[in-house]
């Protein structure tokens, strides 16, 4: 078990290294040059050139990749160029709002998308069904921005029981966590209703019956452990998803995590903070991932004898 | 080189007014004190100090902790800020008498060497500073005596009053800076009406009442800064009260909020001019007839009406009207929506309609390519659009290319530039004319060293540009910068659109603010809340 999980992270390695390379040379190919767009429409030749020098934006592109991974191997991951300051306070500064607004949106979409599945599934072509069906389509194909402003407009200017956006007390993550769990919400219910339906016409489950199992612990005990499985690993996903991909959310909601510090990287081309905000996006796939794993393990001994 | 002068001038502090007279509350009003100002943007500062930041999220908030020299009121005169009184000595240096008794927020006294260190620092620190681009000509300061400063400058150069009246400029704490190090940058020290509390990234920053502030102390205790991207969500937050002011509104709302007594809408005409480039050495834009006929294929007035929708006002040159040396080009005059004029003047140039509608000459078509960006100025996407629609109309037919800003900024910047037409915006950051016509008018100019993406190359407007870079007499620049826009006129390598609109709203309980023309000089130190 913990050569296993050793031996996944040692794996992550080249994973990083080979995600390092690809963004710099991503921000290399693409037109722009980061100084020129710092010191603006004003700038004079010889100010962006004495700038450029003191960035060492001027070396080669594989003296800086080789250079950039010896002090992350130091575990410095140096200054970001636009704010000149530790990209390490900017990631702290971002990564605690972006992991509890994906930590509470997974928890939504998980506790109701697996609810709603599942009674869905129990009672299929019921009014609740079709209820949820029509839901959970209406949940994937809204964009966030939309949904966002709608929520915005009808919890905190209609009926001013929360606010607008921002952050601060429990009260501010409720929205945003909402809206980002929408999507994710809508897929894990459709994904788990198709599963728990698989596994309830399985013979176990009819055996199960036959010896007079209460339906209750029929569909937790027998049921919903079998069809667990792909539930899981759709929301191993959605947890990368959901931390990369809440850029919209953040951006309506003023929510300040790393989604919306990419993209100001990315548009400032300030590749040595995009680079940290990639690193720590490409570890918690690691991490969830391996997660998911384990869990798998947990929930089949089959699989946990192979690993 | 004329002789240098040298001129005295004292400046009257009343006992009661202090220099930075911006926005006044009507006497009718008993000021009130206290309470806390929500302010929403979209964008978080870069930096907090203007070592790193010249952008307008920055300087909204530094504005009101760090003071410069000079400082310009809403009607664009310069007012002695830190500075009491100048005195030209010479077409190089000015000598500045430094107000007494003035201390920075951590108890710093502010003196001649203060100014010393502030200026050294931009202009010869590490990294260089940002705002050094923009200092033109200026190159250091030396100490007199504890409150006497010499400012000077590599050569003559007429708009060194307006460089130091320049809200980047602001002096700040040796002391502070030697002790933070980079860490100043997010919490400056400086002589302001407020302090700096705390600066949560991509959240707020809060300020707060500087008690021993030099002037009228600020009737506020508090000012906060909260970060709004979205702007219908920032719109909602100052109708639930969640924020007292919004810049950067929605224009679309505008109309509406103009008819609410909650709320009060503040507009002033800024400084930056919007504007559709010609590159004149790119045949057939070098023929001064098609220049002139695209100009008169335009409709400025429907595209101001129904894109802009009052957020902006017609160019009237290639300057704003704020800034020194600014002359009326009177376009609509010269140059007035005429499409039969447009296409005659085509004609005389020798391009006759095709038989796909499209003018050509000898065979060829007349086609123009154009690169453009969407959302780095306020339009710039739809302007560039309809404008490709009215040339169509009279006949010419442009090939836009929609790019991301830094790609275009790249080709822009580029010593050779293969296309006709540009869409780009320009602010006259120091509010002197020198600064746009010389950086974007000299043929010494073209990228990469200036601003000329046109191409533009007079020998004429050189030299006048230059006499007037060197002379510090304001009258005479005055006149020669007339004279240039005069030359431009005839020759025009733009098609200006509009002047943008600085345009704040508050809420009606907000009083005591006025909008200034120059977009980062948002000044808080009158404002007080009614509540």
């Amino acid at each position: 078990m913990l050569t296993f999980v050793a031996r996944r992270l040692l794996l992550a390695i080249p994973v990083l290294l080979g995600v390092v390379f690809v963004v710099m040379l991503t921000i290399e190919l693409i037109p722009g040059d980061a100084v020129a767009l710092m010191l603006g429409e004003h700038a004079t030749p010889a100010a962006v050139a004495k700038l450029r020098d003191y960035l060492g934006l001027d070396k080669p592109l594989l003296i800086r990749y080789v250079g950039y991974v010896g002090r992350v191997a130091r575990g410095d991951l140096g200054r970001s160029i636009q704010q000149n300051r530790p990209v390490i306070d900017e990631l702290g500064d971002a990564w605690p709002a972006t992991l509890e607004l994906t930590a509470a949106a997974l928890v939504i979409a998980a506790a109701a998308g697996i609810a709603a599945g599942v009674v869905s599934a129990v009672w299929p072509n019921s009014a609740f069904d079709a209820l949820a069906r029509l839901g959970s389509l209406f949940g994937l194909s809204m964009p966030v921005f939309w949904t966002g402003l709608v929520l915005i407009v009808v919890f905190a200017l209609w009926l001013p029981w929360l606010p607008v956006g921002g952050t601060g007390s429990p009260s501010h993550l409720v929205l945003p966590a909402v809206t980002l769990a929408l999507p994710s919400l809508a897929m894990v219910a459709r994904m788990t209703r198709s599963s728990v339906l698989d596994v309830l016409r399985e013979d176990y489950v009819r055996t199960a019956r036959a010896k007079g199992v209460a339906e209750r612990l029929v569909v937790t005990k027998h049921a919903l452990r079998n069809a667990a499985i792909p539930i899981l690993t759709l929301l191993g996903l959605q947890a990368g998803q959901l931390m990369g991909g809440a850029v919209l959310t953040e951006t309506v909601f003023a929510w300040p995590g790393l989604g919306r510090l990419m993209v100001k990287a990315i548009f400032a081309r300030d590749y040595v903070l995009l680079q940290g905000a990639v690193l720590i996006f490409a570890l918690a796939f690691v991490v969830v991932n391996l997660a998911v794993d384990l869990a798998y393990g947990a929930l089949d001994p089959r699989i946990a004898r192979q690993g | 080189m004329r002789p240098a002068r040298t001129a005295l001038l004292s400046v009257f502090v009343f006992a009661w007014a202090t220099s930075l007279c911006l926005g006044s509350a009507s006497p009718a009003e008993a000021q009130k004190k206290g309470g806390t100002l929500t302010i929403v943007r979209p964008t978080d500062p870069v930096s907090l100090d203007p070592q790193l930041e010249t952008t307008a999220p920055g300087a909204w908030v530094y504005f009101n902790m760090l003071e410069p020299l000079l400082t310009m009121d809403e009607k664009m005169q310069i007012k002695p800020a830190l500075a009491l009184s100048y005195e030209i000595l010479s077409p190089t240096k000015v000598r500045f008498k430094l107000r007494p008794g003035v201390k920075f927020h951590d108890g710093t006294p502010l003196n001649a060497a203060a100014v010393k260190f502030t200026f050294d620092r931009a202009l010869r620190g590490t990294p260089p500073a940002r705002w050094a681009s923009l200092a033109g000509s200026l190159s250091g300061a030396e100490v007199v005596d504890e409150l006497t400063v010499d400012v000077m400058t590599r050569e003559p150069y007429g708009p060194i009053l307006r460089t130091l009246a320049m809200y980047c400029t602001g002096i700040v704490s040796p002391t502070a800076v030697q002790k933070m190090g980079p860490d100043f940058s997010r919490a400056p020290v400086g002589t302001g009406p407020f302090k700096f509390v705390e600066w949560k990234t991509n959240t707020h920053v809060i300020l707060e009442r500087n008690a021993d502030y030099w002037g009228d102390k600020a009737p506020l205790d508090r000012v906060i800064f909260k970060v709004v991207p979205e702007e219908g969500a920032r719109m909602i937050a100052l109708q639930t009260g969640d924020a007292d002011m919004v810049l950067l509104p929605a224009p679309a709302q505008l109309a509406s909020l103009k008819r609410d007594s909650k709320y009060i809408v503040h507009e002033v005409v800024g400084g930056r001019v919007v504007f559709a480039g010609m590159h004149a050495g790119f045949a057939p834009l070098d023929d001064v007839r098609v220049r002139t006929a695209l100009l008169h294929a335009v409709d400025r007035k429907a595209i101001l009406e129904n894109i802009l929708e009052g957020s902006a006002v017609p160019a009237r040159g290639v300057l704003a009207p704020s800034v020194f040396g600014f002359k009326d080009m009177q376009l609509d005059k010269l140059y007035p929506f005429d499409r039969a004029k447009a296409r005659a003047l085509l004609a005389q140039a020798g391009w006759t309609p095709g038989p796909d509608g499209v003018v050509q000459k000898s065979g060829q078509k007349l086609s123009l390519s154009w690169l453009a960006a969407r959302g780095r100025y306020p339009k710039d996407g739809e302007i560039t659009e309809a404008i490709q629609a009215m040339f169509k109309e009279v006949g010419v037919e442009a090939k836009v290319q929609f790019l991301e800003w830094a790609t275009v900024f790249t080709q822009f910047r580029a010593a050779t530039l293969n296309q006709h037409m540009f869409t780009l915006g320009w602010v006259t950051s120091n509010a002197d004319a020198d600064y746009s016509l010389y950086a974007l008018f000299h043929s010494k100019q073209v990228p990469p060293t200036g601003w000329n993406t046109s191409r533009y190359a007079n020998p004429r407007v050189d030299a006048l540009v230059e006499q007037a870079r060197r002379s510090l007499n304001q009258t005479e620049r005055e006149k020669l910068y007339g004279e240039v826009q005069d030359i431009l006129a005839k020759e025009m390598v733009w098609i200006p659109v509009y002047n943008t609109k600085e345009i704040v709203v508050t809420r009606a309980s907000v009083k005591g603010f006025t909008v200034h023309p120059v977009e980062y000089n948002l000044w808080l130190g009158k404002v007080w809340l009614d509540k």
